[in-house]
């Protein structure tokens, strides 16, 4: 699913330097990416979301190298293949959650919102627990409850590729496991890759294989 | 994003900040409403002002304030003005040099100004009786179409007029009016007047008067000659009964003491022969020295100057409060976007590009400024109907 090699990338006027002679996930593979703050994990998903362009090297996405596509096809690319969990929910205040859930429906994926993508969102709503919060808005949630809607909006696109940035880091343990518990299930369900930043090595073992970017920068493959 | 994404997010953020947006919308609107507001009122102001006052070719009267005599003499405001005597107006029509309507407007009824003149005056401005009939006799009235709508007037009924002094026993007494016909509406300040005959309109001024005859009274309404002259006149107490309507039975008890070229009016509009009795007329009065001959249409226009002088300098003054409005819009919307930063990163992390949102940034400013102007038409669209109901209540 995803391959990346010799690649390099520096922010302009940075001293940071992400380098990587190799990286590769296969496709309905459960990666979790750890190591400390700083080391680029978050650049990492960036590059592979297309968000960022490397200085040199290549990231196939699926076989495509969409870095290299002219901007139109790599938001297309983003819409349509990724589904995007963050670590601070970033849900917007003026949507509903069921707005929220179904607002990459409105930024241009799939065929828009349908009745299929609004079952999808009850779907997940209902596997997460929160169907009876989806009339509200996000202030009106707790934190785990936002979390769980931030991550219904990563699935509810069925994207291949589902890229989480700590989508634990601010929740208690128990609603981290609920967090990646349906995150995985629903991921092995349709089929989905996923690549997960996480600081908590409770949850590594639910994965099928853990990289440490720190070990991945100095050229290692774990 | 499709357009429909984007106005979804607008419409959505706008709702949901809807006291934000409304304050927005608001103050963007008086930016419009207010100049040109103004514009329009003073422009309805004027050409309601002066289409009157062009229709008038000159307006005598009493030396004093020429603003004070048009606007007693065409819009029937300015009651306490200072009159002439009726004499002089009987004078310019019996020089022949030109047709004289006298005007004495000073007294009212409730909100409505009486209005003594002649038969002439409906001539003059082209008044059409809706019901009834014109004036003929004494104590009769005639009133405009906006008196006869607002207080569900029509012939037969009748009008008191407003006593000047309440608590003045020995002041003038109301006269009661009988109407005999309703205007048609004219769209002028002759709708919300009463219409009486000039003699009519002495007698609530008190210099004309029907009581019981003095003969058939009894020795107890008579007063005691104390001076001693001996002259035959007799003279009668307060026990004398006053009448206060002119009926069949007391019209013939009316009577006016003295000379009624001495009787007092506030205006007379006069009609020029030609443009000769217009120049000599002029000539005249502006070498009398008590008495005025202004021409209404010239009188607007140096008002109207001022006016306009005025309005440029509100114009400009509310020209800069609408820059440092918009200036301040325009910031609100700034900050306002840099707070949503973290928003338009991720809304662009899951696939918006910028020109995307930099649509919904100009669709939310778009909305803002789209129902400012839509509301601020709208209000001129009010104003337009409303301006001449107001000037109506305000000016006549």
């Amino acid at each position: 699913m995803i391959r990346c090699k010799q690649l390099r990338f520096a922010y302009p006027g940075d001293a940071f330097e992400l380098c990587i002679e190799e990286f590769s996930v296969a496709v309905g593979e459960a990666v979790a990416l750890v190591g400390p703050s700083g080391c680029g994990k978050t650049t990492l998903m960036n590059l592979i979301s297309a968000l960022l362009v490397p200085q040199s090297g290549s990231i196939l996405v699926g076989g495509a190298e969409v870095c290299r596509y002219p901007l139109p096809a790599r938001q297309h690319f983003r819409l349509g293949k990724i589904g995007l969990v963050p670590q601070n929910f970033e849900l917007l205040d003026y949507l509903t959650v069921r707005e929220n859930i179904l607002l990459p429906f409105r930024l241009g994926a799939g065929s828009g919102v349908d009745g299929r993508a609004r079952e999808r969102c009850d779907e997940l709503a209902g596997k997460s627990g929160i169907s009876e919060h989806l009339g509200k808005y996000p202030d009106q949630l707790s934190q785990g409850e936002r979390q769980r809607a931030a991550l219904c909006r990563g699935l509810v696109t069925a994207a291949p590729l589902i890229l989480a940035d700590e989508p634990t880091g601010n929740l208690d343990p128990g609603n981290q496991d609920r967090i990646v518990s349906l995150l995985l299930e629903e991921a092995r369900r349709i089929g989905s890759t996923v690549l997960m930043i996480t600081h908590d090595p409770v949850l590594l073992p639910r994965f099928d294989r853990v990289v440490d970017a720190l070990a991945l920068r100095k050229g290692g493959v774990s | 994003m499709n357009l429909g994404g984007v106005v979804f997010l607008g419409r959505r953020y706008l709702g949901r900040n809807r006291v934000k947006t409304a304050l927005l919308v608001a103050a963007f609107t008086l930016v419009w409403l207010l100049p040109a507001g103004i514009a329009l009122v003073v422009a309805k102001v004027e050409s309601h002002l002066r289409v009157r006052a062009e229709g008038t070719p000159l307006l005598l009267g009493q030396a004093g304030s020429p603003l004070e005599l048009v606007f007693n003499g065409l819009y029937f405001t300015k009651p306490a003005i200072a009159t002439l005597r009726h004499g002089e107006t009987e004078a310019i029509s019996e020089s022949g040099l030109g047709t004289v309507v006298p005007l004495y407007a000073r007294y009212a009824a409730a909100n409505h100004r009486i209005v003594g003149t002649t038969l002439d005056y409906f001539d003059f401005r082209g008044l059409r009786i809706g019901e009834g009939r014109g004036l003929i006799n004494l104590g009769e009235c005639v009133v405009g179409a906006a008196v006869g709508e607002a207080n569900g007037i029509a012939p037969g009924d009748s009008i008191i007029s407003t006593p000047e002094t309440l608590f003045d026993l020995s002041g003038v007494y109301p006269l009661k009016m009988r109407v005999v016909g309703v205007l048609e509406a004219s769209g002028t300040p002759d709708d919300a007047a009463i219409f009486v005959d000039l003699k009519t309109a002495w007698i609530i001024e008190g210099l004309g008067h029907g009581h019981e005859e003095a003969a058939k009274l009894g020795d107890e309404a008579k007063l005691e000659d104390l001076s001693g002259a001996g002259d035959g006149t007799v003279r009668l107490n307060a026990s004398v009964v006053e009448y206060n309507e002119v009926t069949e039975e007391t019209v013939d008890a009316f009577h006016f003491h003295g000379d009624t070229s001495d009787y007092p009016v506030t205006a007379a509009i006069v009609i020029p022969t030609s443009a000769k009795g217009q120049a000599i007329l002029k000539g005249r009065y502006e070498e009398a020295g008590g008495l005025q001959l202004v021409s209404p249409g010239a009188e607007m226009g140096e008002l109207f100057a001022t006016v306009f002088s005025i309005q440029d300098l509100v114009l400009r003054l509310l020209g800069v409060i609408g820059m440092a409005t918009l200036a301040i819009g325009s910031l609100v919307f700034l900050l306002s976007n840099r707070l949503r930063r973290g928003e338009f990163r991720h809304l662009r992390h899951l696939g918006a590009d910028p020109g995307t949102l930099r649509t919904l940034i100009a669709f939310e400013a778009g909305f803002v400024l789209a129902a400012s102007l839509l509301l601020a038409g709208a209000g001129l669209c009010v104003l337009q109907v409303v301006a001449p109901i107001l000037m109506r209540q305000w000016l006549v």
